[in-house]
């Protein structure tokens, strides 16, 4: 290790130099995080009270079935989406209603 | 963090380094486990099954990944980068970094409070990118350490993790710390990657949605898989018409990659039974050019796998487009029959091949056997300078390679030369140290 | 070194027993079928249980800890759990139980995985309540527990090594360099087994008898090495840590002054097994200059006993075996493979004289001085057909059966590359042959190999791809034909065409079988697989090791290989032989007899039922100033298998931790509809 003896920086000090090093990445994530916050609102509103496929979500809401289909898997989970039954060849999902409560 | 005085430095906590580490530690010496992620368990703890016993993997994985945790003799460090070695006269000094996971491990216990409170979700490669998790997590269920680790480059830094957990164990105070490790050998078990999806443009260059590669398969087989069953990722159907493609990655000069990988042959098959098993209506194909069966058991994991229905076909498969609905148009040149055919498929496999593990950060490929200044083969894996006299051994004296690091190998294969390597390690550890107290 | 394993104080009997139940979903293997929720919503219901749970692996490393934390906070003090098979992860939670501070006897598994989800796919309800008996059995059976040392027995630093070609040497040597002691034992005269009779190893195209002589001297001149050559084991007793073997060995019946005269003066000849019978040899011999021993040996098998005349004198052989009694803490078994020997008329084997083998092919090779044309049986060899997967890949119910009965349905894996690396050379050596290889699937799987395949392509060798159902036929050409041999086949490769192919000779690329060693594997009672060869542990997690605890295996005993797979698995197996015997002793389960001395009257019926030598036997007690007769156990000597349980009249005798009164205890949970499985029912 380092024989150099520093100061060691204040908890204060440290947390804004980390701000300022990932500066460019936290505006790039709140971006997508306020993106991905909008695309599970509308998942999740279109799936309230009927289950549907991942196609019939993509069509309703305007966007590719496989970004859906990530944003179903996830919401899946952590639990807040549940799978409902089948229709053809596609799962249906739902809001979990735990989650709802 | 403390520097380290052992008689093995394991690179790598896959099953090979894994198993070197036991069979080690088992013998009474000390060893030191380095990983570069945050659990160790490899590729292999990703799997589905294994063939050809069809054990569920993660429950023989798991049990590796805690014996190695548990076992008094082995220090696990985890999330930890080897920056460089050098030869001290005694064995190996080697310059180790701990990467800052923003948690404090002794704290952590592991309980998800931080994971379910992060608000920001971002793509699993446990999962292969198919399945999520968030900037703060436990990696994945079955993770050792059971410790959760924030990735700073997709933070918000909201706090909300540091107020949620319950041990008080977020720090976003945490730095790289450099540490030393004195060794008196290394084995090398950096393992492999796959050939990437998007190498060949004939089979859509990685832009089909519905071409995967062949782990994101096992993960779908996986109980624990994104999706928790087989659908295609492209928009959720459960697939009725499977077919795979083999030696996409494999055998292939315009890929550079001239050598067989040894177990896509086998991880087709497999995958095409469990397939026959989640969904008793789809027909699998699998075109093929030789069928590489060659293991202990693994013909006859063959025969049977026909036997079942699935149906193997010799032809080349010379391009793959998609149609209107995502599904994946193969085109096929049946060596048998001398006629070049287009069928469609829901859903189509691209048996990979397996190339060297690439370094972190984007660097070469051969990042590993650079620090440890390793000449590699053709192939572009460690070399092995007398594989018929010490298949184990490297061009560097006390440094002993396993695994994939040397190659394609299976599992069971990659347990075989991590027990040799052992071997060989513990005789020269021996021969070494009776030497410096001689001497 | 690791200290040795303390286990927890003995639990008192007047403990209550709190029973904590956990049903795996061993990763979607039981929960596919069984549900796991039901189970343990009703084994909850019994008494003693303080906790039942499901988990989806309860042996990872969280699982574990979930078993620990209830052992600890809720003080259990009986596990049960139902999971994969006991042979895969019994330890595993024996471990977790310790760490907890619980003997580790005081835990039961129940395989939910083989005996129930994996046989009841296709009856979810009836897999279900199959689990709730088991697992309640499981719970009965653990309420009677009680904590059980291991037994635990010193173990002689000292290993035996069963065959002296690559794999037994590479073992032998990688043990001695970790301090252990080790007898080597070879049953031909001459070490080096199967690969001194390469001439060229793929892919590095080294020559086998320099690699192989590096190994021996390296072996032979190590200290703690014993070699001995012509020896067999003859008789094998005792249990891990302390074999004791008896070796055989037969005399070199030549004298080291003598020996290359009486070779030389010797007349009588038999057909020569280093060159695959092509050549004959004296019966005092030396399978080639530079072999170890370095001189001549006795063939015992072939030597019929007639004077020898030597400068005038007439010298009569004789075998005087020796006898060697040692002990040995671990025996690898490196007993290597016979190549297979196609059936007479199989491909025209043996009536066509023009089809031979591969290895005969390679010793005929080695024959031929450089520069000199092929021959084969007095003619010029211009056209050679190699055909592959003789003696493997065979399909039941299509090709003839072996004499077992059984077909030999693996891949050798070896063939191909060998092939293939001999075409190469015969295009190298005679470049005017023609060659074609008629092959089902091309199998250049190792590193270098798939180079050694496309050199051939390169190098115009025909290929022609045949059916498994569909092999090539080998007929003799009618007289005056322009060659000697006809080989017919269905070329898939031209969609079907059927060919017929003139050619000077075939090369039957043939399989690997193991060796004929029965009686060693009656001695040592360990398994072999449906392909005969000698059957691991677990082919995945524990390939080097057997079920026979202390026996491991080093190369083509367990199957086909390579010289380089071979050398690993034999190195692999020295590590394991290291573990085990490196700390000097051995823990053996408990699970071995035990008598009640109370209810023994000496009776003697479990003496003579006993299996086992030394397991069981009556001594001479005084019991209130008379002599009385006890049955006493030796535990090192027994292995459990209660024969002697089942005579005793007066049930004195029980095996720990499968006495009767928990067997019976568990069958009365099976068969009783309990009221806690009939509400889950409901």
């Amino acid at each position: 290790m380092s024989d150099i003896k520093t100061e060691a920086p204040s908890r204060g000090e440290m947390l804004k130099r980390l701000r300022e090093t990932h500066a460019v990445s936290v505006e790039r994530t709140q971006v997508l995080f306020r993106a991905q916050k909008q695309m599970q609102q509308a998942i999740c509103q279109f799936i309230r009270e009927t289950p549907k496929t991942v196609p019939e979500i993509a069509a309703e809401i305007g966007k590719p079935s496989h970004e859906v289909l990530w944003f179903v898997a996830s919401l899946k989970k952590y639990g807040i989406v549940v799978e409902a039954g089948m229709c053809g060849d596609y799962p249906l999902y739902q809001r979990a209603k735990e989650a709802q409560a | 963090m403390d520097n380290l005085h052992v008689d093995t430095l394991v690179v790598g906590g896959g099953i090979a380094g894994m198993q070197a580490a036991l069979d080690l530690a088992d013998q009474g010496f000390q060893v030191a486990l380095v990983e570069r992620e945050p659990s160790i368990g490899g590729k292999m703890i990703t799997l589905s099954k294994v063939f050809p016993t069809l054990d569920c993997c993660s429950c023989i994985t798991t049990p590796k990944m805690s014996a190695v945790a548990h076992h008094p003799n082995i220090h696990l460090l985890t999330y930890c980068e080897l920056q460089s070695i050098e030869e001290t006269g005694s064995g190996f000094h080697a310059a180790i970094v701990q990467k800052p996971r923003y948690v404090d491990a002794r704290k952590c216990t592991g309980c998800r409070e931080c994971e379910y409170a992060c608000p920001v979700t971002v793509p699993s490669p446990f999962d292969r990118g198919l399945g999520a998790y968030r900037a703060i997590r436990v990696p994945f269920s079955t993770a050792v350490p059971q410790k959760a680790v924030l990735d700073m480059e997709n933070c918000i830094l909201c706090g909300k993790c540091e107020k949620e957990c319950p041990a008080g164990a977020v720090d976003f105070t945490q730095q790289p710390e450099p540490f030393e490790i004195e060794t008196t050998t290394i084995i090398a078990a950096s393992g492999f990657e796959l050939t990437p999806l998007n190498a060949k443009k004939e089979y859509g260059g990685g832009k089909l949605r519905n071409v995967v590669d062949p782990l994101m398969m096992e993960r779908f087989l996986a109980p624990t898989g994104p999706y928790g069953r087989v659908l295609r990722p492209g928009d959720g159907k459960e697939p009725t018409s499977i077919a795979y493609v083999q030696c996409a990655g494999s055998r292939d000069q315009t890929l550079g990659v001239e050598y067989c990988s040894r177990v896509c042959c086998m991880y087709a098959v497999k995958q095409a039974m469990l397939i026959s098993g989640a969904l008793p209506m789809a027909d699998i194909t699998i075109y093929y050019m030789d069928i590489r069966t060659f293991g202990k058991g693994y013909e006859q994991f063959y025969q049977n796998a026909k036997a079942m229905g699935v149906e193997f076909v010799r032809g080349k498969v010379a391009a793959i487009r998609e149609d209107g609905e995502q599904n994946p148009v193969i085109k096929v040149e049946l060596t048998e029959e001398g006629r070049i055919v287009e069928r469609t498929f829901d859903l189509v496999i691209l048996s990979l091949g397996m190339t060297p593990a690439p370094g972190s950060n984007g660097t070469t490929s051969t990042s590993l056997s650079a620090s440890l200044g390793l000449p590699l083969g053709t192939d572009k894996f460690i070399a092995i300078p007398a594989p018929n006299a010490n298949p184990c051994a490297s061009a560097r004296p006390g440094i002993f390679v396993t695994g994939t690091a040397m190659g394609p190998m299976d599992i069971v294969d990659s347990i075989v030369t991590a027990s040799s390597a052992a071997s060989a390690a513990s005789a020269y550890i021996r021969e070494h140290q009776k030497e410096a107290v001689y001497a | 070194m690791p200290e040795e394993k303390k286990f927890p104080e003995t639990t008192p009997a007047s403990e209550e027993v709190r029973v904590g139940v956990y049903t795996c979903h061993c990763g979607g293997n039981i929960s596919h079928v069984v549900r796991c929720e039901r189970v343990t919503k009703s084994l909850g219901k019994l008494s003693n249980v303080v906790v039942a749970r499901t988990d989806p692996s309860f042996c990872s490393d969280t699982g574990q800890a979930i078993i620990e934390k209830d052992i600890k906070e809720l003080g259990v003090n009986r596990v049960v759990i139902g999971a994969c098979a006991p042979s895969l992860h019994e330890q595993t939670f024996r471990n977790t139980v310790t760490r907890a501070g619980l003997n580790p006897y005081l835990y039961h598994h129940v395989g939910l995985r083989e005996q129930d989800s994996w046989v009841h796919g296709d009856d979810k309800d009836g897999a279900t309540e199959k689990a709730i008996r088991l697992m309640s059995a499981g719970v009965a059976k653990a309420r009677l527990l009680i904590p059980l040392d291991p037994i635990r027995l010193g173990a002689e630093k000292q290993a035996l090594v069963i065959g002296g070609g690559v794999a037994g040497l590479r073992s032998a040597l990688d043990i001695a360099r970790q301090g252990i002691r080790v007898t080597l034992v070879e049953k031909s005269p001459f070490l080096g087994g199967r690969m001194a009779q390469l001439e060229s190893i793929f892919p590095t195209d080294e020559e086998p008898r320099q690699l192989l002589h590096e190994l021996i001297e390296q072996a032979a001149a190590y200290p703690n090495i014993t070699v001995l050559t012509q020896a067999e084991v003859t008789a094998v007793s005792g249990y891990v840590g302390n074999f004791n073997v008896r070796v055989t060995q037969r005399s070199r019946g030549v004298s080291d002054e003598m020996a290359e005269a009486l070779a030389a003066a010797c007349t009588q000849e038999t057909p020569d097994e280093f060159n695959y019978g092509l050549t004959r040899r004296k019966v005092i011999c030396r399978p080639y200059e530079g072999c170890y021993p370095p001189l001549p040996a006795v063939d015992w098998e072939h030597y019929d006993g007639q004077p020898i005349q030597l400068n005038g004198k007439s010298v009569v052989l004789k075998d005087e075996p020796q006898v060697h009694e040692l002990t040995a803490g671990a025996i690898v078994l490196a007993t290597g493979f016979d190549p297979y020997e196609p059936r007479r008329g199989e491909y025209g084997y043996g009536e066509i004289p023009e089809v031979a083998t591969l290895p005969q092919l390679i010793r005929a090779l080695s024959r031929v001085p450089e520069g000199e044309p092929l021959t084969w049986n007095g003619h010029p060899v211009r056209d050679v057909a190699l055909i592959h997967c003789v003696g493997s890949r065979e399909l039941d119910g299509v090709h003839e059966p072996q004499a077992d009965g059984q077909v030999n349905n693996y891949c050798s894996r070896v063939c191909c590359t060998a092939s293939l690396h001999t075409a190469v050379e015969l295009r190298q050596r005679f470049p005017k042959l023609n060659l074609y290889e008629l092959y089902q699937d091309i199998r250049t799987y190792g590193r270098g190999h798939e180079e050694i395949y496309r050199q051939a392509q390169a190098k115009m060798v025909r290929f022609l791809r045949y059916h498994g159902d569909e092999r090539p036929e080998v007929a003799a050409a009618p007289a005056g034909d322009t060659h000697p041999v006809l080989v017919r086949v269905k070329d898939t490769l031209t969609y079907g065409e059927e060919i017929e192919i003139p050619v000077d000779l075939v090369v039957l690329a043939v399989g690997m079988m193991p060796r004929q060693i029965d009686s060693l594997v009656n001695m040592l009672k360990v398994s072999r697989g449906a392909d005969r060869f000698l059957l691991e542990a677990h082919p995945k997690l524990r390939p080097v090791e057997m079920a026979v605890r202390g026996i491991v295996l080093a190369g083509t005993a367990q199957g086909p290989m390579n010289i380089q797979e071979s050398l690993s698995a034999a190195s692999a197996a020295a590590a394991k032989v290291a573990s085990l015997l490196g700390q000097g002793r051995v823990e053996l389960p408990p699970f071995v007899a035990r008598v009640d001395e109370s209810k023994c009257n000496g009776a003697g019926a479990c003496v003579e039922a006993c299996l086992e030598e030394g397991a069981i036997a009556l001594q001479t007690f005084q019991e209130n100033g008379r002599e009385v007769k006890r049955a006493v156990v030796t535990p090192a000597n027994c292995t459990g298998c209660g024969a002697c349980v089942g005579v005793c009249p007066n049930r004195a005798i029980d095996v720990q931790a499968w006495t009767l009164a928990q067997y019976e205890a568990m069958v009365d949970a099976i068969a009783m509809e309990t009221p806690a499985f009939s509400e889950a029912e409901k």
